[in-house]
């Protein structure tokens, strides 16, 4: 039976894993469809928005002010009782970093309403056909080698051929779970997340993390700038470490008022409320299917020391799309067998070290001792973000 | 250990920020959602583990038995 609608790649989820491989697969040469069930992509907001500039420059795009909330110059990382080590760049390399001109910054806070939206526009301009308010609802294999992906958009039912689905469908990802793969992330690899944007919270800067078991066990602390004079205020917490009554509300309250911060937060003003969970945990050991990758946030590509996921839900889109277009071009359909190669491409360019970071993380959380273990997360995180760092690039 | 009786969650919609982190730890296969990115809420869950309400950042999941008839009083 002829189809309506036919691409060679059908995309779900348009954040920054999605809208990456839509529109890298269409600079390749391929029909991309490219489906999000939202409104207005990014919205309600469920992240911070730091990311290095690298990244962005990585997979080709533009800084633009569109999206850019406010530029990043470093970092301030404190232990538990407020001492801190400061990883400036302006001050470490004032001929590279900085406001001025011929100097750049080192990464920036972005709006990911207006990120996920620019994102969605390259993808577009690209060649890839976007569909918003469409939700994808399963699949099957189409016994012609290639695969019908069930999707509902204003309220209608409608089947598309695709030669390979990506599943960039984010932390609550349903497409991995569609072929059978065991996505679910175990409770003590979620941080449970809370973060306030608020006005009258000074900020230099810097992305501020603060660590220790009495503000955020399992996690960390942070303050962020975010344009305007706002900053965000926000942390995550591991829930098996908690008390019940616990949650990443009650941890946030403590912050903010009975932490060393508490008299630079006294005049703070809430603006927006936002949360979610963060996968500290290890990248799915298995990422595809018959006519399926998974990418992003829905493969658990977040980095498990800072929980950073922009970074290589971007990067991650990048490779998936290189791959499936080499494959759909040279004629082969995307069985299992033939998209392994994919993940050991990814593993290859990221995931190796990504695997190297979770293993630290779950050692560092492994201490009983906490004086110990806020001790070593103190320091794992200084070095991390340390100019020498071995992980510095992602 | 005895199987646990399925539930029916509910969420406190004034409190829910959709993060989508309940689903994101439930172990139900596909389709076990919410419109608004939250576990189901309108079919019973038989495997009862309760980590979502663990990991709500704002504790607005609760539940009930799914057949209150059939439980001991
Ligand atoms: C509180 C918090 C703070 C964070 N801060 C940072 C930070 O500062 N820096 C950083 O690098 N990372 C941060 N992260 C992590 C980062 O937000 C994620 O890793 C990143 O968004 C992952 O991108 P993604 O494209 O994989 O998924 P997402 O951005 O989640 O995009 C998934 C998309 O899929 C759509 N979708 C889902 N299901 C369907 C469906 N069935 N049909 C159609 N569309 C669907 C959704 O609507 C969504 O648009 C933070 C996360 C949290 C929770
Ligand atoms: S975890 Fe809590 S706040 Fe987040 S979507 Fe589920 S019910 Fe709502």
């Amino acid at each position: 039976m002829p189809h309506q609608f036919s691409y060679d790649l059908v995309v779900i989820g348009s954040g920054p894993a999605g809208a990456t491989t839509a529109r890298i697969a269409a600079q390749l040469g391929c029909t991309v469809l490219l489906v999000d069930k939202r409104q207005e992509l990014g919205a309600p907001i469920q992240c911070s928005g730091a990311v290095s500039r690298h990244a962005l420059e990585e997979v080709g795009l533009p800084i633009a002010d569109e999206y850019i909330q406010e530029p990043i110059y470093g970092f301030a990382i404190y232990n538990q009782d407020g001492q801190r080590t400061t990883i400036d760049y302006r001050r470490l390399k004032p001929g590279e970093y900085g406001p001025g001109a011929g100097q750049k910054p080192l990464g920036y806070v972005v709006d990911r309403r207006r990120f996920d939206r620019y994102l969605m526009t390259l993808a577009e301009r690209a060649g890839a056909e976007v569909w918003l308010k469409t939700e994808g609802l399963g699949y099957e294999k189409d016994g012609e080698g290639g695969c019908l992906v069930r999707l509902r958009r204003y309220n209608q039912d409608i089947q598309v051929k695709a030669k390979a689905l990506v599943g960039a469908d984010g932390l609550q990802s349903q497409v991995g779970r569609w072929a059978g793969l065991r996505t679910h992330i175990k409770l003590n690899e979620l941080a449970s997340c809370l973060q306030f944007v608020v006005d009258g919270v000074p900020s230099e800067g810097l992305l501020e993390i603060i660590t220790g078991h009495q503000w955020a066990p399992g996690g960390y602390a942070w303050v962020f700038p975010k344009g305007h004079g706002y900053a965000e205020i926000g942390l995550g917490v591991a829930r098996t470490m908690t008390e019940s009554h616990q949650n990443a509300q009650w941890f946030l309250g403590q912050f903010m008022k009975s932490s060393f911060f508490q008299e630079r937060f006294a005049d703070a003003r809430i603006l927006e409320v936002q949360g979610g969970g963060v996968p500290l945990a290890a990248p799915l050991r298995k990422q595809y299917a018959d006519y399926l990758i998974l990418v992003g946030d829905a493969a658990r590509h977040v980095n498990p020391i800072t929980g950073g996921g922009i970074h290589t839900a971007l990067s991650g889109g990048k490779i998936p799309a290189t791959f499936l277009c080499q494959l759909i071009q040279s004629g082969q359909p995307a069985h299992e067998q033939a998209l392994k190669g994919y993940q050991d491409a990814w593993l290859e360019q990221l995931g190796h070290k990504m695997w190297k970071l979770y293993e630290e993380k779950s050692s560092i959380f492994r201490e009983a001792d906490i004086p110990l273990r806020d001790e070593r997360l103190y320091r794992t995180m200084s070095d991390y973000f340390s100019p020498n760092s071995e992980y510095k690039k992602i | 250990m005895p199987k646990p009786a399925p539930v029916i969650f509910d969420i406190g919609w004034n409190a829910c920020i959709n993060c989508g982190a309940c689903v994101a730890v439930c172990p139900q296969e596909a389709g076990f959602i919410s419109p608004f990115d939250t576990i189901a809420t309108d079919r019973p869950c038989d495997i009862a583990c309760m980590i979502c309400e663990d990991i709500c950042p704002v504790t607005t999941i609760t539940h009930r038995p799914a057949e209150p008839a059939a439980q001991p009083a």
